[in-house]
């Protein structure tokens, strides 16, 4: 080998710096023309690539999909789309070993835009695959509150609708419910998304908030009659039967064949016809009432025991019925006093008598049908009401 | 264009000198001296360490750019080769392989015979033998063969074929500008790490590899230009391709101090693997080398054959660098018994690979076979220790450490390495234990690390940082002779320093100077004086002015020999305190220890 190499740089040092720095700028160009065009290329093999994957995740094909959505990211490695998708498809595999790729896709993404709501959303659904209630509303809020692309509010609300049915199923009502407030707040006067709200509050069973939910959405549309069965459900279920009769009604009028709200409808016209403490009603049709209670009472009292084969005659009995039983007759005498006006107290106590009946052989004989659940729900909005 | 660098031009020196008459500053003539001056200003600035700093700059830049084509090339001939979504079962995965390397083989053989082997080694000869001298055509031989051989799958990778082609294009430079011999020397390692990074997105890690495995020393002069040129390539790097990390890198946790058993046992296993791997290499290679010269045009396509039999067979992630293997992995995607199988069929098909001749590194593979031995240790580990907490991407990212360690021998860069990629120090501690065990695992059980073994293979013998480490070094307490028994003072008259040595049976004696120092005198120099009628003069006032060199126990025995011909004595003091001398060195002591048996095994 031959060198003979001098000990200085025989040029001047700023001129081929000069060259050196002209040189690596054509380098640059060059390789930014060739990058760009590789990209390019690399992008559309990539662009073709999704496509598939997309449609083999519609199809629920996630294996495949993921196989696509892969081979998608080695021609575009930083596509955010790409990595959001396969996230998604990898997490809807329901393969537990893929929920950590999924998640580690998605915090990647979330790093870089820790704004982007349906990067959010996506985390938020693998935390919820994993039960986690502390991190999947956190990212559920940030979904809520980060940047949509299109069509934010209702994007919003179908993310907190998804969080409150989280909640819900994970049997976390108190935190639903707070949701379902925040939710209630930001509906679109949509009867759909009234509907909807309605079906959650349903659900967390705050039926005053269903009610008003399904009162909204009437009055927008005022004849739809799942809103109108709706609402009378749920005044039913909050105690309010008035209202529950006349939109269990207007539901009749609309669907007669809808029989949960005729038999719901006729349970409502029983209570408002039986019930004594209704504050219209006079003070004879009060004492009517109070007699047919009580003598209903006498009857339910009858037919439990002997479809428990009991035997209320017995006075050594020590069953619930045969005590019952005892009070009954303690209070039958006190009947015939109604009518005097110095006996104030005497219709409560004979209705308490009642109210117990009703109660307390639901336990050993079941829900009961007609006059007896028109009076045992009575008494539970009594017992609601002096709480 | 003509002027040597670091010298002024006469004309341009004093630019007040060229001025006169003198002209306004608008005239032309001013017009034209402003660039002269400038020029020579910075002239005057470029001296050569500087110029070699910046010349770093653009190599890392030229590195960087060829690293990004040689990455696009790669992804290219995949694409173009095996498609993008290579099917298990496919016929491609056997015949492009083999068909490739047949081609490449052609390619070695005719066109580009110097790319064979690793480029670590070439750009370490380049350093040590030949010069810096790295021929282009390396690189562009190496940039061709190895995209097409890692694009068609060969299970090798592109960390060190960019290396050396940093390397080449480093030397290429400094031989064009025509720099120093001894600066020509150090472009090959400073190309490699700009290559080395720019292939890793790690610049620390290339640095370190670069100082720990090429260059082999820590030198001041060199690491400047070793970091501007790593940072400049991956600034290039990423600026193209983006600065996504090679892996996505999971939640990576170590809790308990007792979890290091686990690691250790880790370090252990990829001990063992890594000397299986490097054996196996060091055993086939020479062995095919040997073999007639027309084998190796099949050699290539053979080993492509097996490694796509093993793709089609049902493991295709074996193919290629497989970094998408090692990041499902890294994300729990394989089963341990997936990932223990997978770790023993690329230590196959990449011994095939590399033994085979077809250009391509061993850095990617050692990564692979790490990783997935350490998510298939982990996995294990944690069927049988459920309280474990670390997740399989923490073991697969040690298990990555722990190859690099035993496997190169590189125990730092290994550390920093995992270090870089990840992103995570908390892993810290998992990984110095679980590498410390693999790389002395893999020491104690193969004498010689891959590298070296590979370049003795090739007929040279290079500096191992490894075998400095280890060399027993002599210091001067070694051959330390005890503190003299006559010890003259210079205060003291000449005829009381003659008497006190009149019974000792030495012939040179030291002299204590004041306020500090040393000298030396013989018995005839102080008989002689005495003899002269200085009887009555201080010992001090009659020495020649001169103080001896001091040496400390703790130097490399050395520093020594530059004193021992020049005074038959040389003090040997205290560092925490100069005025106590702890012995003497003497040019007879010093020869006796280098003579000693002892220093002949060592």
């Amino acid at each position: 080998m031959q060198w003979s190499l001098p000990k200085l740089v025989p040029r001047s040092a700023p001129v081929i710096l000069l060259v050196l720095t002209l040189a690596a700028a054509v380098s640059f160009a060059a390789v930014s023309h060739l990058v760009a065009r590789f990209t390019a290329n690399q992008q559309a093999r990539g662009r073709k690539l999704y496509v598939v994957g997309l449609a083999d995740a519609n199809a629920a094909h996630f294996d495949d999909a993921i196989a696509a959505f892969r081979a998608a990211l080695t021609c575009d490695p930083t596509n955010s789309q790409y990595q959001l998708s396969l996230a998604r498809a990898l997490r809807d595999s329901n393969d537990p070993r893929r929920l950590d790729e999924a998640e580690s896709y998605l915090i990647a993404l979330w790093q870089r835009a820790p704004q982007d709501a349906a990067v959010n959303l996506a985390l938020a659904r693998v935390a919820a695959h994993r039960g986690s209630i502390e991190d999947a509303t956190r990212y559920y809020h940030n979904a809520m509150y980060g940047v949509w692309n299109a069509d934010p509010d209702s994007n919003r609300n179908k993310s907190r609708i998804e969080l409150i049915q989280f909640l819900l199923k994970e049997h976390a009502p108190d935190k639903a419910e707070s949701e379902l407030l925040a939710l209630a707040t930001a509906l679109p006067p949509d009867p759909a998304a009234h509907l909807q709200a309605a079906q959650l509050f349903t659900q967390a069973q705050d039926y005053r908030g269903a009610l008003a939910q399904y009162e909204d959405a009437l009055r927008v549309e005022p004849s739809n009659a799942a809103a109108l069965a709706g609402a009378g459900q749920a005044a039913y279920r909050s105690g309010n039967y008035a209202a529950a009769q006349r939109y269990l009604q207007a539901a009749v009028n609309a669907n007669p064949q809808d029989a949960n709200s005729l038999q719901l409808l006729a349970t409502a016209d029983l209570i408002l016809r039986t019930n004594p403490f209704h504050s219209h009603i006079s003070d004879a049709e009060r004492n009517r009432r109070i007699a047919t209670a009580f003598e209903q009472a006498e009857k339910r009292l009858t037919g439990c025991a002997q479809q428990t084969d009991v035997n209320l005659s017995l006075a050594s009995s020590s069953s619930t019925l045969s005590s019952l039983q005892s009070r009954w007759s303690a209070a039958k005498p006190s009947l015939a006093r109604l009518r005097s006006p110095a006996e104030t107290d005497l219709p409560d106590s004979i209705m308490d008598v009642v109210f117990q009946i009703e109660q307390q052989t639901v336990a050993p004989c079941g829900q009961p049908q007609g006059l007896d659940l028109a009076l045992l729900l009575i008494s539970q909005k009594r017992e609601a009401a002096s709480q | 264009m003509t002027q040597p660098m670091g010298t002024t031009n006469p004309a341009t020196a004093n630019p007040a000198a060229t001025i006169s008459p003198q002209p306004s500053p608008q005239s032309p003539a001013v017009r034209l001296q402003i660039p002269r001056r400038l020029f020579s200003t910075l002239e005057g600035v470029f001296h050569e360490e500087v110029f070699f700093l910046i010349l770093s700059v653009f190599i890392g830049i030229f590195s960087g750019l060829a690293v990004v084509c040689f990455r696009l090339a790669i992804d290219w001939m995949h694409l173009a080769l095996l498609g993008p979504l290579p099917q298990t079962h496919s016929w491609r995965l056997f015949a492009v392989p083999a068909l490739a390397g047949l081609v490449v083989a052609a390619l070695v053989l005719h066109a580009f015979p110097t790319i064979r082997g690793s480029g670590v080694n070439q750009t370490k000869a380049a350093l040590y033998i030949f010069n810096g001298f790295i021929p282009f055509r390396t690189a562009v031989g190496k940039f061709i063969c190895a995209a097409l051989a890692i694009g068609s799958g060969q299970s090798l990778g592109p960390e060190d074929p960019s290396l050396q082609i940093g390397a080449s294009i480093a030397s290429a430079l400094g031989r064009q500008l025509k720099i120093s011999r001894e600066k020509l020397r150090l472009m090959a390692p400073v190309g490699a790490a700009a290559g080395l990074a720019a292939a890793f997105n790690a610049p620390i890690s290339a640095v370190l590899f670069v100082i720990e495995e090429v260059i082999g020393r820590w030198s001041a002069g060199i690491l400047g230009s070793v970091v501007l040129s790593a940072v400049s390539s991956v600034v290039i790097v990423r600026w193209f391709l983006g600065s996504e990390p090679l892996f996505r890198i999971p939640v990576t946790t170590f809790k308990r101090p007792t979890e290091l058993i686990a690691y250790a046992v880790l370090g252990i296993v990829g001990g063992l693997a890594s000397v299986a791997f490097a054996k196996s290499i060091g055993y086939l290679r020479p062995r095919l080398k040997a073999l007639p010269r027309w084998t190796q045009y099949f050699q290539p396509a053979l080993a492509g054959l097996l490694v796509g039999l093993i793709a089609f067979l049902g493991a295709p992630q074996i193919m290629g660098a497989g970094y998408d293997s090692m990041d499902q992995a890294m994300h729990g995607q394989y089963a341990w018994k997936v990932l223990a199988f997978l770790a023993v069929l690329k230590i196959i098909a990449s011994t095939v690979s590399f033994v085979s001749g077809t250009p391509g590194g061993m850095f990617a593979p050692t990564l692979f076979i790490g990783a997935m031995l350490g998510g298939a240790v982990g996995d294990i580990e944690r069927i049988f220790f459920p309280q474990l907490t670390g997740s399989t991407g923490t073991y697969v990212l040690v298990g990555m450490g722990v190859l690099f360690a035993g496997f190169l021998r590189v125990p730092m860069t290994s550390v920093f390495m995992v270090l870089e990629v990840s992103g995570n120090y908390e892993i810290v501690v998992p990984v110095i234990v679980a590498n410390t065990f693999s790389y002395l695992i893999s020491r104690s059980l193969q004498n010689i690390p891959i590298f070296d073994l590979l370049t003795r293979q090739d007929g040279l013998i290079l500096p191992s940082l490894e075998e400095d480490r280890e060399e027993a070094i002599l210091r001067v307490e070694d051959a330390m002779l005890p503190v003299p028994t006559t010890i003259l003072s210079a205060q003291d008259y000449v005829d009381a320093n003659a008497r006190r040595v009149h019974d000792s049976p030495d012939s040179t004696f030291l002299v204590r100077l004041h306020p500090s120092g040393w000298n030396v005198i013989t018995r005839d120099q102080l008989q002689r004086l005495f003899q002269e009628g200085k009887g009555e003069l201080t010992l001090g006032s009659v020495l020649p002015p001169q103080s001896l060199p001091s040496l400390y126990p703790d130097l490399p025995l050395d520093s020594a020999l530059r004193y021992v011909n020049d005074y038959p004595l040389v003090p040997v003091v205290n560092r925490a305190n100069f005025h106590q001398l702890e012995g003497v060195i003497s040019r007879d002591s010093v020869f006796k220890k280098y003579e000693s048996p002892e220093r002949v095994s060592s």
